[in-house]
C-alpha cells in the first residue's frame, strides 16, 4: 500500500495530466455534436464487430425456439399459400413491379439490452444492406421497433421497450387508435394510451398497427390488451401484453416502406398550419 | 515577473483573446490563439498540478466563450504539462535559470520556446476539432497556418508589453 502511494506521488504530475486530458475529452464528446457524431459512428462499428463474434456463439444455445417460430411462420404462410392454390395448376411466377410497397430484409439481432429503461438491439445490417433511418423492425411475432442509426454493416433498432419510441397502434376490432409507450417498468407490458373513455375495451383484444403511420404495414400484431384502467376524465389507460419477447428475439425482418418518401414529400407540401 | 504583474498580463491576454481575437475570421485556415502565452509566462514557482490546474481551466474558460467544450482546455493543458520538459531542454544552465527569473524574457530563448510549444498546442487543438485522419493535409497546413498567425501575435504581444516590463 505504501509502495503505491508512493508511486503515485512520484507520478503525480503524468498522472494529474492524463486525468484532466480524460475529462476535456469526454467533454469533447459529450458537447460537441459534430465529435460526438463520429465518435459514436466508430464505436458503433467496433462494438458491432465485437458483438458479432459473441453471438455466434450465443445463437446456438436460442437454435431450438428460432427453429420452432420458423416451423410455425412456415405452417402460417403454407396455409396461405393453400387458399389461393387451385388444384391441379400452378402459380404465375411473381411479378416484381413498382406495385409492391413493402421490401423485407432478413436480419440478425446480435446485441441488445433488455433491463434498461432505453433499450437498444443491434441488427447485422447497415447502410450498404439498403438500412435507411425510420425503417420498420417486426418478427415474425409482431413489432420490434424502428431503425434509430446506423453504421455501414451494423445498424441500432429503438424498440417498443425504449421509454422513448412512440409508435400509433390501434385496436383491431373497432380502429380507435392511439400512441404506444413504454412506462420503462416491465419488459413485456407496454401501454396503449389517449383512447376516449366511451372505447369498449376488453381485456383480449388485439393491438395492431395503426395505417396512420407510414413506417409500419397496416395491421401486424403489437400485443393483446391486458388491463384497462382509467388514466384521468376523459381517456383510457390501457396495459398491453406485447406479441414480441424482447428476451428470446434472434431473427427479425427490416421492412422498408417504398413509397414513403414519396408521401412524406407529397405531406411536406401541402400539410401547412 | 511577479505575480501581480502576472495577472494583468493574463486579464488582458484573455480580455483580448475573447473580446477581439475569437471574433477575427481569416478564412478558415487561421486560427489566432493568444492566451496560452499566458502559460508560457506562468511565475517559475507555480509548478506541477497547480500550472496543470492553471492550463486546464484557462482553457476552459476560452472554450465556454466560444462554445468548443473540452477542445482548448486538452489542447492548453498539454501545454502545461510540456511546460518543464521544454523549459529544460532549452536551458541548459538549469541551476542559473531557477535563480534568474527574468531569463525567460530573452528574445531568442523566448522565440525558440513559445514556436514550439504553439505547434504542439494547434497540432492537438486542431486535431481534436476536426477528429478524424481522413484530410490530413488540409488539417496539418491548419497547424502550420495558425501557428504561424499565433506567434506573431504572441511576438507582438511580447514586444509591446513584456519587453518594456523587463527595463
Amino acid at each position: 500500500m505504501k509502495e503505491i502511494i508512493r508511486l503515485i506521488k512520484k507520478y503525480q504530475f503524468s498522472l494529474f495530466f492524463i486525468l484532466l486530458e480524460i475529462i476535456c475529452f469526454s467533454l469533447v464528446i459529450r458537447e460537441n455534436s459534430y465529435q460526438r457524431a463520429i465518435f459514436s459512428q466508430h464505436a458503433t462499428t467496433f462494438f458491432g464487430y465485437v458483438a458479432t463474434l459473441t453471438s455466434g456463439v450465443e445463437e446456438y444455445f436460442h437454435l431450438r425456439a428460432t427453429n420452432k417460430t420458423l416451423a410455425e411462420e412456415n405452417t402460417a404462410l403454407k396455409n396461405k399459400l393453400a387458399a389461393y392454390h387451385v388444384p391441379g395448376d400452378t402459380l404465375p411466377p411473381p411479378v416484381h413491379d413498382s406495385c409492391t410497397i413493402y421490401d423485407y430484409h432478413q436480419a440478425k439481432i446480435i446485441n441488445g439490452t433488455y433491463n434498461l429503461t432505453k433499450n437498444y438491439l443491434t441488427l447485422n445490417l447497415g447502410k450498404k444492406d439498403g438500412i435507411e433511418k425510420e425503417m420498420a423492425v417486426c418478427s415474425p411475432e409482431g413489432v420490434v421497433g424502428l431503425i434509430q442509426d446506423m453504421s455501414d454493416h451494423f445498424s441500432v433498432v429503438i424498440p417498443l421497450i425504449n421509454t422513448q419510441s412512440i409508435i400509433s397502434a390501434k385496436i383491431k376490432n373497432n380502429n380507435y387508435y392511439g400512441p404506444l409507450q413504454w412506462d420503462g417498468d416491465d419488459y413485456r407490458y407496454s401501454y396503449l394510451n389517449d383512447i376516449p373513455y366511451h372505447v369498449e375495451v376488453h381485456a383480449g383484444d388485439t393491438i395492431v398497427t395503426s395505417n396512420y403511420s407510414s413506417i409500419f404495414p397496416e395491421g401486424i400484431p403489437i400485443g393483446v390488451v391486458e388491463e384497462v384502467s382509467q388514466a384521468n376524465a376523459n381517456f383510457l389507460k390501457i396495459k398491453v401484453r406485447l406479441a414480441v419477447d424482447f428476451r428470446r428475439l434472434t431473427y427479425v425482418y427490416v421492412i422498408q416502406n417504398k413509397t414513403r418518401s414519396e408521401q412524406q414529400q407529397l405531406e411536406a407540401l401541402n400539410y401547412h398550419e | 515577473m511577479n505575480n501581480r504583474n502576472y495577472y494583468i498580463h493574463l486579464l488582458i491576454l484573455c480580455i483580448i483573446q475573447i473580446l477581439i481575437l475569437n471574433h477575427v475570421h481569416i478564412g478558415s485556415y487561421f486560427y489566432i490563439n493568444i492566451y496560452i502565452l499566458a502559460l508560457y509566462v506562468l511565475p517559475h514557482k507555480v509548478k506541477g498540478i497547480v500550472s496543470l490546474l492553471i492550463g486546464f481551466l484557462l482553457g476552459g474558460l476560452i472554450d465556454l466563450s466560444c462554445n468548443t467544450l473540452g477542445i482548448h482546455a486538452a489542447a492548453s493543458t498539454f501545454v502545461a504539462y510540456l511546460r518543464p520538459y521544454l523549459s529544460r531542454d532549452m536551458n541548459e544552465e538549469t541551476e542559473e535559470y531557477t535563480q534568474n527569473n527574468s531569463k525567460t524574457l530573452e528574445l531568442g530563448w523566448f522565440f525558440q520556446y513559445t514556436l514550439l510549444s504553439t505547434f504542439l498546442f494547434h497540432i492537438i487543438l486542431v486535431f481534436l476539432e476536426a477528429f478524424s485522419f481522413r484530410e490530413i493535409g488540409t488539417t496539418l497546413l491548419r497547424v502550420i497556418a495558425s501557428t504561424f498567425i499565433s506567434e506573431i501575435f504572441i511576438m507582438l504581444y511580447y514586444f509591446i508589453c513584456l519587453k518594456e516590463n523587463k527595463k
